[in-house]
């Protein structure tokens, strides 16, 4: 009798299991718990809504969110949260940067208001996006729309990494004129990695944590970059004023015309538009090879 | 005479050293370049160096250490002339509010010209904002501290809040602004990074005139250690004597903070070693001052182009990890160096 119970115990909870399963896509509106007042304090995360089909639950985005055309810009802000504006929603969730000024004081005093937050960290590589995007596709009842966002993008990244690979390549990426950059380590840097390049900003990685190092003029006209990328085109850099500063008429970049602009917003978002990033990066990639 | 003789000798020391730090800051970086071909390039102007090797030299390093010297110098220089003139030694560009106060006008300029006064050219109006906000704050700590303004520790207090300000204001025009902080936080961390020759040419041409104006009047600011009718009695003018002095500190103050952003303590450290050294306040020194705070910020800067090669470390932190303790040390002793 014994082996019998186990089996029938067995049988129920596969009988239960097939259930489960079936009854999954019979959901056809969203359950309960699901929000519909979402108030998301990052631009990355709003394009993620956006792109996982979440865009009609979401109540308010901060004022940095501007992409796509349409979401709900407010003034709400993502660098220094204020709770009471955001309580003022009357959110049921808040997306939260974790790099905000005191972002874990806020997300304490919004539990408290018995709202929930999703602490978003900064990735500092791209599995850290598709991790994102799959999260929020969990906490927002469209996980097979993230699921197919993920690998839709992980084919063309694929895709355009094998057609702009540039071994070897050496890059300066600007974040801005005293000579910010970018390690292999952050999320932009993983991107120039994935190309295979050279990034010059490595050779600081010891002595700089925060993988964002200041570079010293006299190593950057050293390791002389092939190729220069502005993240600081926005405020005032080019090709011009670079190729005008003193000493770097030495660096091949500028002696070939190799600078290139690259949107500050695509290039510090982990949203859908990582392809566009990507596509970005490659077209400036194949001028150089 | 003989007064005259031994001063003109200690002056000549301070240029010994001055010279000294020149060579080692132009012979030492992140990148190694021979010293003979360094030596040949700056004066036999030959290609003892390799092309790359020579636009490093001549275009990055050359015009930093430079600028280094002349900030050090005018911050050195200034901080002496605001201990006698406010009779407290512990006066310096930062406690007066005069560096926040250019901090906060240079901070304007960037809000005020967006993204067209970011680019090249632009940044040359930075420091006229700058000395205009230095001005206006030194302005405002004398009127807020009205009658008592002799009072060296009213003009102190008044500094200390008058900084305090405009301080808070920089701090809602970056909130305020926020395309803008990232430019400014790295402009406020200073600017020698980004040194170049049109910099070095605006910065000297500004201190020429700050510098000159207060070596030539400083025999007389020692008049102004005593009472105003002491001072008085010598035949000096003390109201308009401070207020020149004031005018060219600021002048200079407000050229070094646009020129290398805001790098505490050099013009509290310096002064105050310099007359311990020499055993007197007096303000024939002031040379020797000038002297001593280029050579120190000139090491300072190598500090921070080398520690952490090939990533820079921010000045002030070296010059702050200096200055801190030796203020507190000041504090300690009664504020007698």
């Amino acid at each position: 009798m014994k082996p019998f119970k186990h089996i029938s115990v067995a049988a129920l909870i596969a009988a239960l299991s097939i259930a489960s399963l079936t009854a999954a896509p019979a959901i056809a509106k969203p359950a309960a718990h699901v929000p519909t007042r979402i108030v998301s304090l990052s631009p990355s995360a709003t394009e993620i809504l956006w792109g996982i089909g979440a865009a009609k639950q979401v109540t308010a985005v901060d004022d940095n969110s501007n992409f796509p055309v349409g979401v709900p810009t407010t003034t709400l802000s993502s660098f220094t949260p204020n709770v009471e504006a955001i309580a003022g929603y009357k959110p049921d969730l808040v997306i939260l940067q974790a790099n905000a000024t005191k972002a874990t004081a806020v997300q304490a005093a919004l539990k408290k208001l018995g709202i929930p937050v999703f602490l978003e960290q900064t990735p500092t590589a791209t599995a850290g996006a598709y991790t994102e995007i799959k999260q929020l596709g969990q906490l927002t009842g469209h996980t097979s729309q993230a699921a197919k966002l993920v690998s839709s993008m992980k084919k063309q990244i694929k895709a355009i990494v094998s057609m702009f690979a540039a071994p070897k390549i050496r890059v300066f990426h600007e974040l801005d004129s005293t000579l910010y950059s970018a390690t292999s380590k952050t999320f932009i840097g993983a991107v120039y990695k994935d190309f295979g390049v050279t990034n010059i900003a490595d050779a600081a990685a010891g002595a700089d944590q925060s993988g964002y190092p200041q570079l010293t003029a006299e190593y950057l006209i050293k390791a002389n970059p092939q190729v220069v990328v502005l993240a600081d085109g926005d405020w005032g850099e080019s090709k011009a004023t670079v190729s005008a500063r003193a000493g770097w008429a030495a660096i091949d970049a500028v002696k070939n015309g190799k600078i290139y602009t690259i949107g500050s917003d695509i290039s510090s978002r982990w949203g859908p538009r990582l392809v566009d990033l990507y596509r970005a990066v490659g077209q400036i990639l194949s001028h150089v090879n | 005479m003989k007064k005259r003789i031994w001063s003109w000798r200690v002056t000549a020391g301070f240029g010994v050293l001055f010279a000294v730090a020149l060579v080692v800051g132009v012979s030492v970086g992140p990148i190694p370049l021979p010293f003979a071909g360094v030596v040949q390039t700056l004066f036999g102007g030959g290609h003892a160096l390799s092309s790359v090797d020579q636009a490093v030299l001549l275009q990055i390093r050359l015009p930093r250490v430079i600028l280094a010297g002349l900030v050090g110098a005018a911050l050195a220089t200034s901080g002496a002339v605001y201990q006698t003139v406010f009779r407290n030694p512990l006066a310096d560009p930062y406690l007066l509010g005069v560096a926040a106060g250019a901090g906060l006008g240079a901070t304007l300029a960037f809000v005020l010209g967006g993204s067209v006064l970011l680019g090249a050219t632009g940044v040359a109006l930075v420091p006229v904002f700058a000395f205009v906000g230095a001005l206006a704050a030194v302005a405002v700590t004398f009127l807020v501290a009205g009658a008592r303004r002799s009072d060296p520790r009213t003009l102190l207090l008044a500094g200390v809040a008058v900084g305090s300000f405009a301080t808070a204001a920089q701090t809602y025009l970056f909130q305020s602004h926020t395309q803008i902080l990232r430019t400014v936080y790295s402009w406020i961390l200073g600017q020698l990074v980004a040194a170049d020759w049109s910099t070095v040419a605006w910065t000297a041409g500004y201190l020429v005139l700050a510098l000159g104006v207060l070596f030539v009047i400083a025999r007389r600011l020692d008049g102004l250690l005593l009472s105003d009718e002491e001072a008085h009695s010598l035949g000096l003018k003390p109201a308009r004597l401070r207020a020149v002095a004031i005018a060219a500190a600021t002048l200079a103050t407000a050229t070094a903070v646009a020129a290398g952003g805001l790098i505490g303590f050099v013009g509290l450290v310096i002064p105050h070693l310099i007359r311990g050294l020499l055993h007197r306040a007096t303000n024939r020194s002031l040379p020797a001052i000038a002297l001593a705070g280029g050579a120190f910020l000139i090491f300072a800067d190598l500090g921070a182009r080398t520690l952490l090669s090939p990533a820079e470390l921010p000045i002030g932190v070296i010059t702050a990890f200096v200055g801190a303790p030796f203020f507190l040390w000041i504090l300690r002793r009664g504020g007698r160096p």
